[in-house]
């Protein structure tokens, strides 16, 4: 999805209509309200917000980094802020959970530069792990909230965010879901930012520590502030009204864009009135009058009824006793995404309309088509020679990235996964629980994410695990965003050093090997398993679509089984799982258009059968 | 004109990840922008990189909602075979489908037939057409990829799929109209290829529809 990332974003041409991702959308908000620093991590589905700034700040003059983690990048953000630079920072949604002390905090200081904080959200964890509601952050922590239906709405609401921020003094969550992030649309580019804050950083220690006694003042602070931000809301186009009805609907993010389209759709304009609610706090006016000019009331929000139960409050305060429709009258879910389907599905059964014509369409069963590792890449090998040296009894600990790939047959290197940098500490207790020596798998991004922590703690605290690095040089799962344990040229040698780092920690077991050269890896390995406590095995070749790109696409050439070699053993299938040898009528066949020429499988024949390729 | 009952045109593309699929939807996308035409495009499901299904719809002049409803689709664009199936969902008795009839083979068959577990079989050409027949009519089937390696570049696939859409007459544009646009964003050393891949794209498309109103 890279691909998103076009120079289109900083055109100065405003009234023109212009085609953007999402995420790019937000990108180009940002540049409208004059943003200064961006920092991010990378996670699906916010990626392309981080790769539009990486490819258009310098010349803008933008101060832009790819931070550690999440937690970093919301603090710089912040610090950019204390600053008085108009500040934005991006993640996924469980990036914000990773940053939460920081983020728990930042409204009680409160922001000088507007800041505002990208937080994607993932509703039917098509990416990620879980799904979560982060309207809840409004509330909870005290933050204003704009939850886009549509691209228009993404760059709008993040444009009017920054000036939000700076006037209620509180940083601002941008909640895009995946349906907002990666789809794109036509939007009316405005004029791009003429001035910007000045900066300066004023010395006020008392407003800017919150120690107990300076926390409980601010406390105080934020109810005013909050309700200084549900009033410039107010004024705020993000509270649309359609239609004229009695029969009321209230919506929030994508829910809406699917609502509209079908009042519009089925002319229902003179049945129901619509809101939507693109912002948290709901300014009480705006609802309560909406309230007072409906006899009934359905809600469609994705997740939880986080919106419902507000107008149930609403509702409640006005005496209003009127019936709704949502998640609580069990018409909606609670998990995962809605589609229009759903959507006018309930919306029929609302208005006592007539069901939706049913099509029948038969489910064939297909053959299922899951993501794989790529041919050709190092993870492969390093799991096929890491189970090779420490067989199938050992516990594999894995992590957040490529490398979750590892799961399930044939590869079978993935016992665990819960979050970045989990593998090392999941491992750690797993061996000390059970005596048995345990491996754990996290990549060089993931290793300075969180990993660095829980290596420490495991040279500290001790036990039989051995960690296994694996060094691609790039953070290849999001979109190929660079690590840090490489540099900006790309050289790994200019990067961090996963090695020195091991070392600092006083690690005193590391081997270095690469995955390419089979015999010596599987030689250190099974050094690592023999020795007692904990070691580090740190495996590095560069991720082959990344190099390939890198090399103008020229791929090496393909290997070729020979069938007369060739006596159906099925051992390169069932150790390996790459996706460019076939079986076809009991042949087994490479297909050069997928093959990367790695020779794994031809190190694995033990017939000799499989040839050619090479450099 | 458009097939379905509501306006605008509705297109879905499918396939797995590394044909093209989503590069093909930003491209159409682009383009009817450009012409001032409303486009709302995006991403279905599917992880592009990795080899899994991929689907990504482009919808024109339909109106703000991001997803393509239940048998909506005017037409389906199919890179292989068992992913052009997986799009049945979308169809209708009005949707015309396209299906490059070259699989790309899932390794968990690979995987079943070595384990001897499952059948481990890719699905006949036939039983996944008269899947499709079962819902509407107007099927059409070609060797994209046999056409795509014929330009010197099998990797213009996804282009010969946008010609034939062009060719088909779906939408409501000349296949000339896009080449003029799009090619001249097109790198010149691939610029060759992908117009031929284009131009054979639209050759078959024109021919397929032509057989199928004759027929």
């Amino acid at each position: 999805m890279s691909g998103g990332c076009t120079p289109e974003v900083a055109r100065d041409e405003p009234g023109a209509q212009v085609a953007m991702l999402g995420n790019v959308a937000i990108v180009r908000g940002a540049l409208e309200a004059g943003v200064q620093y961006f920092a991010c991590y990378p996670g699906t589905p916010s990626s392309e917000v981080g790769d539009t700034f990486a490819a258009i700040s310098d010349g803008l003059g933008i101060k832009f980094e790819y931070s550690v983690n999440e937690k970093i990048a919301l603090e710089m953000a912040f610090g950019a802020s204390l600053s008085g630079a108009r500040s934005m920072c991006s993640m996924k949604h469980l990036g914000l959970n990773y940053a939460g002390d920081p983020a728990s905090t930042i409204p009680y200081v409160g922001v000088e530069g507007g800041m505002v904080i990208v937080s994607a959200g993932d509703p039917s964890a098509i990416t990620s792990p879980n799904e979560q509601d982060q309207r809840h952050f409004s509330n909870f922590l005290f933050y204003p909230i704009f939850d886009p239906a549509t691209v228009p709405d993404a760059l709008a609401m993040t444009r009017f965010a920054f000036g939000l921020s700076e006037q209620a003094r509180l940083p601002v969550i941008m909640r895009p879901t995946t349906r907002v992030c990666h789809t794109s649309s036509v939007v009316e580019l405005g004029p791009l930012a003429t001035s910007r804050n000045e900066i300066a950083f004023n010395r006020d220690p008392a407003r800017y520590t919150p120690m107990p006694a300076n926390a409980r003042r601010m406390r105080k602070e934020i109810t005013q502030r909050y309700q200084k931000a549900a009033e410039l809301l107010a004024d705020s186009p993000f509270f649309n009204r359609y239609g004229s009805g009695s029969r009321g609907i209230v919506a929030s993010g994508v829910g809406y864009a699917y609502t509209r389209q079908i009042v519009e759709d089925l002319g229902l304009e003179e049945s129901v009135s619509l809101l939507q609610i693109g912002a948290y706090p709901i300014p009480e006016g705006t609802l309560n009058d909406f309230l007072t000019s409906v006899d009934s009331v359905m809600v469609v929000e994705e997740l939880t009824p986080f919106l419902e139960e507000r107008v149930m409050v609403s509702a409640f305060k006005l005496g209003r006793s009127i019936p709704f429709t949502g998640k609580h009258s069990g018409d909606f879910p609670v998990e995962f995404e809605y589609g229009p389907d759903m959507v006018e599905d309930v919306v029929r059964s609302y208005l006592d309309m007539s069901a939706r014509a049913k099509i029948d369409i038969p489910q064939p069963a297909l053959p299922m088509r899951p993501p794989v590792l790529c041919p050709g890449c190092p993870h492969r090998s390093s799991f096929y020679l890491v189970r090779k040296a420490f067989g199938k009894k050992t516990v594999y600990t894995n992590d957040i990235g490529c490398y979750t790939l590892g799961y399930g047959p044939p590869l079978e290197c993935c016992d665990t996964v819960l979050s970045m940098g989990s593998s090392i500490s999941e491992a750690a207790a797993i061996a000390q629980t059970t005596g048995k020596r345990t491996v754990a798998f996290l990549g060089d991004s993931t290793f300075f994410h969180s990993g660095l922590p829980a290596l420490a703690n495991l040279v500290v605290n001790d036990a039989n695990v051995t960690v296994v690095v694996l060094n691609n040089h790039v953070t290849a799962m999001t979109g190929f965003q660079p690590s840090v344990a490489a540099a900006a040229d790309d050289s790994e040698e200019n990067g961090l050093s996963i090695l020195q780092a091991v070392k600092g920690l006083g690690v005193q077991h590391v081997f270095e090997v690469d995955p390419r050269d089979e015999e010596a890896s599987l030689a250190a390995l099974k050094q690592a398993k023999a020795a007692s406590g904990m070691n580090v095995v740190i495996s590095s070749a560069p991720c082959v679509v990344y190099d390939k790109r890198k090399r103008g696409g020229e791929k090496r050439a393909p290997l070729v089984i020979d069938q007369d070699l060739c006596n159906q053993c099925a051992l390169c299938v069932l150790v390996l799982g790459c996706p460019a040898i076939e079986v076809n009528d009991g042949r087994y066949e490479i297909v050069a258009d997928l093959c990367d020429g790695c020779e794994l499988c031809a190190y694995v024949c033990n017939q000799g059968a499989i040839a050619g390729g090479g450099e | 004109m458009t097939t379905s009952e509501k306006p605008g045109w509705r297109i879905i593309f499918a396939g797995t990840g590394g044909q093209g699929v989503v590069t093909a939807a930003r491209i159409l996308t682009e383009f009817f922008s450009k012409r001032g035409n409303q486009v709302v495009s995006g991403q279905l499901h599917g992880m592009a990189q990795r080899g899994g299904s991929v689907q990504a719809s482009v919808m024109i002049d339909c109106g703000i909602s991001p997803v393509i409803p239940a048998g909506a689709a005017d037409c389906v664009v199919g890179f292989e075979p068992v992913e052009t199936v997986r799009a049945l969902p979308f169809m209708s008795k009005n949707t015309t489908v396209f299906m490059n009839t070259t699989p790309v083979v899932p390794y968990v068959l690979s995987q079943q037939a070595a384990r001897g577990k499952g059948n481990g079989q890719y699905p006949s050409q036939e039983s996944l057409e008269q899947y499709i027949l079962a819902v509407t009519p107007k099927l059409l089937t070609f060797d994209a990829t046999e056409l795509a390696r014929g330009t010197g570049m099998v990797k213009t696939l996804n282009v010969v799929m946008v010609g034939c859409l062009f060719g088909s007459g779906i939408l409501p544009v000349l296949p000339e109209e896009f080449l003029e646009t799009v090619m001249k964003t097109v790198p010149s050393k691939l610029a060759d290829s992908n117009e031929r891949a284009f131009q054979c794209g639209v050759e078959h498309g024109r021919k397929l529809c032509k057989e199928e109103r004759t027929s």
